[in-house]
């Protein structure tokens, strides 16, 4: 079964989601205002699922009617003059006598004062408290949905604690922060097929090239061991006076095969030393190879008394070479580090263009000092999962804009929850598509009797 | 980006019986497969949305320079600001209106076409079906910076930061709070996000602040915001005689008894008694002084006994540090419990009583973050 569309184009009133894709956009364009058609039950389901598209649509519905609330946050912005001059006696004074104003029954011919509480778009209020959304609303993820991956992935942490939860609810005064990283890759243009290749092909060469550093120091690390089992060894040859250097030809070949025998047993020890070795124990490649060269032995030891003499001595030979062989630095392995930095960053380029070009003047070079310092804060590097130097993606200013409950700092990518958002007259916190008739409607959906 | 190539007219001029084979034969990675392939078909769907996105769509692709560039403050169907419609019929009736000065007003046209007229509060809706929220302006950088100095500098409180700078008191708090994070990430060394940060700010509408005038500096937000108490929701009808004075505090206690007057309730009671003094009671300067560092004297005791009740309830528990957790003892009351054991005051879990820790609906993420 296919994934049913999150942006789809079918309907004729199409579901707004919280992101800033452009069907969105489009979306958002062609949205029509909405047609009072149905019984009140039926406007009002629909204009539920309209709206529970757009806020929460993260969130289960169980979930949400549980955050739901029918308190409404509202201020009324005062003027401390006023207050200072009256002390609300004003109000009442003359009441009766004649002073008192006609009131105004909705007068048609003036225009209704524009300044109503839009109460009604606070019914989602509850929901612009959740971390995802408010990551979101902070510009710091390109939709609720992405936000939410941040903080499960663990990008985001509130009050310099991670927090993995994206339902945490913030409280007024809570400082979140969102790994730059992830913001810059969210907020920034996705890269196109071949960046994506060359991103690919550097990131393998790094990697190749930290492996190799990793070997080459664990090599080194293995040989001062070695040094030191093989002085173990050499001391405990010292001890028990049995010759191995000279290979004298033995007279007697059961005298020689016990003289194989007990070499073979001496280069399993070394090969034990080295695997046993709980300092540094040797990696697992290496590993492979000692456990491969102690088969080996095992298998020669077992052919010790069929085998001619010779083919014995032969084979002890190339298994000691082995084990010195597999030990010595690599000197291929310093190769391509210097071949790493093949695209000059684009500062350098600016400063040769600036030395080479003499005669500016000084506001030039001030602008010149600007593009170079831009560029070395911007660089082109294909190894970033958006493209390189950043850019906006495309579509992200019709989306930009921050609520009054937060205050942002985009360079450090953090932001206060200052407070829960409120409606004041003529103004609404929470960012809603939605006209004020529809929220109404939803909101008494969510009314307990309905 | 427009549709990719598989124009319908080419396909059925194909000489081919079975349309979906061919169709799914361009392309494919499947060359086999006869599924309808749902995701690439042209519908009139989708015809629209590339229609869109090539005309008007295309004023959104990128951020418009020196302004912002929301969907309300563009005509949806020709695709083109509101703003620059009006200016160009304002000129156009001005042409008609006065044709004496033809001249002059070719000589500045040349320079204003390209400039597009200031955006106005209108042109700040991101959505063209709810007017009653726009994107309203935030404090650019360079305001940013003076309360930090202001505060941390100067030394100033953050009321009055606040007051002199017309931004909310917790606004103020948190940029000082931001600053420090942001000037701790320059002094390590830690790489800032400045591209996406310009970005950013380009887009947005923004308080701006000159440093040569800060006198002149206008208001970022309403200061003095009275928060809507529940209990005056209501309408009450309330006798009274006509003669007696009813003032805002009476009427703060017909709503609810412990409800303070707005006076009270504002974050800012401080202008309210400095506008009285001055204006109403006609105070002299040193006699408001003496006022104010009496007023100054009792907040700061009513501050010191709250931080000395504090400090005494931390130094009730017992802390002790075993280098990985600190851990808190906090003396109990087992009588806490009540006579019934179920007082809620009560510690641990107590038999009959039901524990709600693990049923469904209970709240298991962290509620708060110290």
């Amino acid at each position: 079964m296919s994934r049913k569309r999150f942006h789809g184009l079918k309907r004729i009133i199409p579901r707004i989601r919280m992101t800033w894709n452009k069907y969105n956009l489009y979306n958002l364009s062609r949205l029509p205002s909405p047609n009072p058609k149905g019984t009140y039950f039926q406007q009002k389901w629909k204009a539920k699922a309209a709206t529970r598209g757009y806020h929460g649509e993260q969130i289960r519905e169980k979930q949400w009617q549980r955050m739901f609330t029918s308190r409404l946050n509202a201020v009324v912005p005062m003027d401390h003059r006023y207050l200072g001059e009256n002390d609300g006696s004003e109000l009442a004074a003359g009441r009766g006598s004649g002073l008192d104003r006609k009131p105004d029954w909705g007068d048609d011919k003036k225009p209704k004062s524009k300044l109503q509480t839009p109460y009604m778009h606070m019914t989602y209020a509850p929901t612009e408290r959740r971390l995802d959304v408010a990551i979101f609303r902070s510009l710091f993820a390109s939709s609720a949905r992405q936000a939410r991956q941040f903080v499960t992935h663990g990008h985001v942490t509130v009050n310099g604690k991670k927090m993995p939860y994206p339902g945490y609810l913030l409280n007024p005064g809570d400082m979140f922060h969102v790994e730059p990283e992830s913001v810059l890759f969210a907020t920034g243009q996705t890269k196109d097929k071949e960046q994506v290749k060359t991103g690919r092909e550097l990131k393998r060469a790094r990697r190749v090239a930290n492996t190799r550093r990793a070997e080459r120091r664990t090599a080194k690390r293995e040989k001062a061991l070695q040094a030191i089992a093989n002085k173990k060894v050499a001391a405990e040859l010292a001890a028990e006076p049995t010759p191995k250097a000279p290979r004298p030809v033995m007279v007697d070949e059961t005298e020689a095969r016990k003289q194989r025998k007990a070499d073979l047993q001496e280069l399993v020890k070394q090969v034990k030393a080295i695997l046993e070795n709980k300092k540094a124990p040797p990696a697992a490649k290496r590993k492979q190879d000692l456990r491969e060269i102690n088969r080996e032995i095992k298998g020669t030891m077992s052919v010790l008394n069929r085998k001619p003499v010779s083919e014995i001595e032969g084979s002890i030979d190339v298994l000691t070479s082995r084990l010195t062989h597999l030990y010595p630095s690599n000197p291929f392995a310093r190769i391509g580090k210097n071949a790493k930095s093949k695209s000059k960053p684009a500062s350098e380029i600016a400063k040769e263009t600036q030395s080479s070009t003499p005669e500016y003047t000084a506001e030039e070079k001030q602008k010149m000092r600007e593009a170079v310092v831009t560029s070395r804060e911007n660089p082109v590097d294909e190894s970033k999962p958006y493209a390189t130097p950043w850019t906006p993606r495309p579509y992200m200013s019709a989306f930009a804009f921050i609520p009054r409950y937060l205050e942002v700092n985009h360079k450090i990518c953090s932001a206060v929850y200052l407070r829960h958002p409120v409606a004041r007259p003529g103004l609404a916190e929470v960012p809603t598509p939605f006209s004020a008739e529809q929220m109404q409607l939803a909101f008494n959906w969510y009314l307990r009797r309905r | 980006m427009p549709p990719s190539l598989r124009l319908p007219s080419v396909l059925s001029s194909t000489p081919c019986g079975a349309h979906q084979l061919c169709r799914s034969t361009g392309q494919s990675s499947r060359p086999f497969s006869t599924t309808l392939r749902h995701d690439h078909r042209v519908t009139r769907a989708r015809r629209g949305l590339f229609r869109w996105l090539s005309l008007q769509g295309e004023n959104f692709r990128n951020p418009l320079s020196g302004s912002t560039n929301y969907l309300g403050a563009y005509d949806n169907r020709s695709g083109v600001l509101r703003r620059v419609q009006e200016a160009e019929l304002r000129n156009t009736l001005e042409r008609q209106n006065g044709e004496a000065k033809p001249e002059k007003t070719g000589e500045q046209s040349a320079e204003e076409k390209s400039k597009i007229p200031p955006e106005e509060p209108r042109d700040r809706v991101p959505f063209p079906q709810n007017k009653s929220f726009l994107s309203q302006a935030v404090l650019s950088e360079e305001l940013r910076e003076e309360i930090w100095s202001r505060v941390m500098k100067e030394g100033q409180s953050v009321r009055e930061v606040s007051v002199t700078l017309r931004v909310e008191m917790s606004r103020v708090g948190a940029v000082v709070r931001l600053k420090e994070v942001e000037k701790e990430w320059k002094r390590i060394g830690k790489p800032l996000a400045r591209p996406y940060a310009q970005a950013v700010m380009s887009m947005l509408p923004q308080t701006p602040f000159d440093p040569s005038k800060p006198d002149a500096h206008g208001s970022h937000e309403s200061i003095n915001d009275l928060p809507v108490h529940a209990s005056t929701g209501q309408q009450i009808f309330h006798p009274t005689s006509e003669s007696r004075h009813f003032t805002r505090l009476d009427a703060a206690k017909v709503f609810n008894k412990r409800l303070l007057p707005a006076d009270d309730r504002i974050p800012h009671p401080e202008l309210v008694i400095q506008h009285r003094e001055r204006v109403i009671d006609g105070l002299t300067v040193e006699e408001r002084k003496e006022r104010a560092e009496l007023r100054a004297a009792e907040a700061e005791e009513k501050r010191e006994r709250i931080a000395a009740k504090q400090a005494a309830a931390e130094a009730r528990v017992k802390k002790i540090d075993s280098g990985r957790w600190e851990f808190r003892f906090t003396p109990i009351n087992a009588d806490d419990a009540g006579k019934d054991g179920r007082g809620h005051r009560g510690i641990g879990w107590r038999y009959g009583v039901p524990l709600y820790d693990r049923s469904r609906g209970q709240i298991k993420i962290p509620k708060s973050v110290g």
